[in-house]
């Protein structure tokens, strides 16, 4: 799970970059950048933060 | 008298643009007549009015005595002196800033643990200079281009690009390395190294804090050595040194790029987001959390270092935020003057916003909070400092004492993370806060030469008009969150595979200073067992 967490944190910075292609709007990048960021915040406090969970030390 | 004419004249030469030939023009004995002699001087100076006169112009050629040329190059001297004297004396301020970091986090951990908390306070300093040294420097800054304040010295000139969406999107610099290379063996350049170096130390020193208590020496200078080479450096270049971020704005229309003015994200985000990563791997400490998941309090040792710490990194931060500016002459230098006020302001309402949220929701005015929300307050404001106006900078300071707090209690409670002095809120979520304030209040009425990051006019926010510059805040935002985080991340696992972070439960139990550095911080002291400090 760690790794999934990582992969959907970059995917976050990912889709925040895209949006400098995608469109030359500005409400069209910010949505994008905006939805980037929930995507790295998913994936670093829903994804990774609960595996690493698993293995501290008040839970063994 | 002679002193007028001598600034008519130069004036004149340059606003005839009459060139060498009369740059060459020689002062004539008239022009010196009435001009301080040395002997004038014979029975004292006590108002100063005979100190510092033409005599003291520096004349290039004997001969040819005091020429326009050589008073059109003392005014350019005086200038880039002023502005170097100011730069490096803030620098200085800011190298004092380790102090107040380690006395805070010495202060917030467990006596057992002081020595071992201070030593990586006292080595985050020389590891991470060595590491930015030797490769962070020439990622960092190698493609900045020329710092006009500073005496636009233009060795700073190579930065690794790739073709993207039809723009050049720089991603490190390439030059200047070990300070001799291409030409950067340059007084400019040392300035700027000197104070860029200081900035990056702040961060790796925000991440021992996190993770006092519990990590291995070793692996602490390993994870350091990588954040000061690399990590800090390609956000700083992104940032800082004429990369992708900085170049939002004339590559994609953003508003001026990515604009974070002392650092708010580059130096406090970067440190607070690894200081998070570590965390995550390292785990909290024994006795931290009941089975259950419950959060036990664990007191720091000595809290008036805490709060001594916190006012000396105050002090520090008028070198961090108003030395910003790079000049105290000329574009925009003078605007130094209210990047420090607003800077004094921030850390107030800052301490007052903790204060009264720790005070209302539990009914005392916790020291440690007020401490952190202080500094919270001066890490929300590094950013947007240059920018903004007194007002929105109480704003900001207030929004991030509160924010610390809820911070602080969501990462213990929620995440269980365990942060012992709180970095990750003060500099993490703070860090990220101050690099949105600058889109949100941004006046528009900086002016740094007219431009910044390439694009003319000046940073305005979008309660000023411009809601392209909080998109390119948010991207760096999500920079932040997405690439360095994971930068980070996957760096200190290997670390963690490798070396190992976390010490053995057996030493974490009797304190680190021991096990770790061999000696006591306090020997003298009776220390309080496990249980005692649980109970």
């Amino acid at each position: 799970m760690t790794l999934v967490g990582l992969v959907v944190t970059f995917l976050g910075f990912v889709i925040a970059f895209v949006s400098l292609g995608v469109s030359g709007s500005t409400g069209v990048r910010m949505a994008m950048v905006l939805a980037g960021i929930v995507v790295s915040l998913i994936g670093i406090m829903g994804v990774m933060t609960p595996a690493y969970q698993k293995t501290w030390i008040f839970k063994r | 008298m002679t002193k007028k004419i001598v600034i008519v004249l130069a004036v004149l030469a340059c606003l005839t643009g009459a060139g060498r030939a009369a740059a060459q023009t020689p002062i004539t004995d008239a022009d010196l007549k009435a001009a301080v002699k040395p002997t004038d001087r014979t029975n004292g100076d006590p108002d100063g009015s005979l100190t510092g006169t033409a005599n003291d112009i520096a004349i290039a050629d004997a001969k040819a005595g005091l020429t326009v040329a050589d008073v059109l190059n003392q005014i350019g001297a005086n200038r880039i002196g002023v502005n170097f004297a100011w730069t490096l004396l803030c620098g200085f301020l800011i190298m004092f800033m380790q102090a107040g970091f380690a006395v805070v986090e010495a202060g917030l951990c467990r006596a057992k643990n002081a020595n071992h908390t201070m030593m990586m306070n006292f080595m985050v300093y020389g590891v991470g200079m060595l590491a930015y040294f030797l490769i962070g420097f020439p990622l960092q800054m190698g493609g900045a281009g020329a710092v006009a304040n500073l005496g636009g010295s233009p060795v700073l000139n190579s930065e690794f690009t790739f073709h993207l969406f039809g723009k050049d999107i720089g991603l490190f610099g390439n030059t200047g390395y070990l300070l001799m290379h291409h030409g950067t063996y340059d007084v400019a350049v040392m300035v700027i190294f000197l104070f860029q170096m200081v900035f990056m130390d702040t961060t790796t020193t925000i991440v021992t804090g996190t993770c006092c208590e519990r990590w291995k020496y070793a692996a602490f200078m390993v994870s350091t050595m990588f954040l000061g080479a690399f990590t800090y450096p390609i956000f700083a270049n992104w940032a800082w040194g004429g990369g992708w971020l900085a170049m939002l704005g004339s590559n994609f229309g953003l508003g001026h790029g990515y604009a974070d003015f002392a650092g708010s994200g580059v130096v406090h985000s970067v440190g607070g987001i690894t200081a998070l990563a570590c965390a995550l791997i390292l785990g909290p400490r024994i006795g931290k959390y009941t089975r259950d998941g419950k959060p036990n309090a664990i007191p720091g040792h000595d809290i008036m270092w805490v709060l001594c710490g916190c006012f000396i990194l105050a002090f520090g931060w008028f070198g961090f935020n108003p030395g910003s500016t790079l000049a105290m002459s000329g574009n925009g230098g003078l605007r130094a003057a209210s990047v420090a006020v607003n800077t004094m302001l921030a850390g107030m309402t800052g301490s007052f916003g903790g204060i009264l949220y720790m005070w209302i929701r539990y009914g005392k005015p916790d020291a440690s909070m007020s401490g952190n929300a202080f500094l919270a307050g001066l890490v929300a404001i590094t950013a947007p400092s240059g920018f903004v106006n007194p007002i929105a900078s109480a704003i900001i300071g207030l929004i991030a004492g509160v924010l610390v707090c809820v911070s602080c209690e969501f990462i213990e409670r929620v995440l269980k993370i365990d942060d012992p002095v709180g970095a990750i809120s003060v500099h993490g979520t703070n860090g990220l806060w101050g690099v949105i304030a600058v889109g949100l209040f941004a006046d528009g009425k900086s002016n740094y030469g007219g431009s910044w990051n390439g694009v003319n006019g000046n940073v305005t926010g979008l309660f000023y008009g411009d809601a392209g510059q909080l998109v390119a805040q948010l991207m760096g935002v999500a920079t932040l969150l997405g690439f360095v985080f994971v930068l980070s991340f996957a760096f200190n696992l290997f670390v963690d595979w490798f070396v190992g972070q976390r010490v053995s439960a057996k030493s974490e139990l009797a304190g680190l200073d021991i096990p770790e550095m061999g000696a006591l911080a306090y020997p003298d002291f009776v220390l309080k067992t496990e249980s005692e400090m649980v109970a």
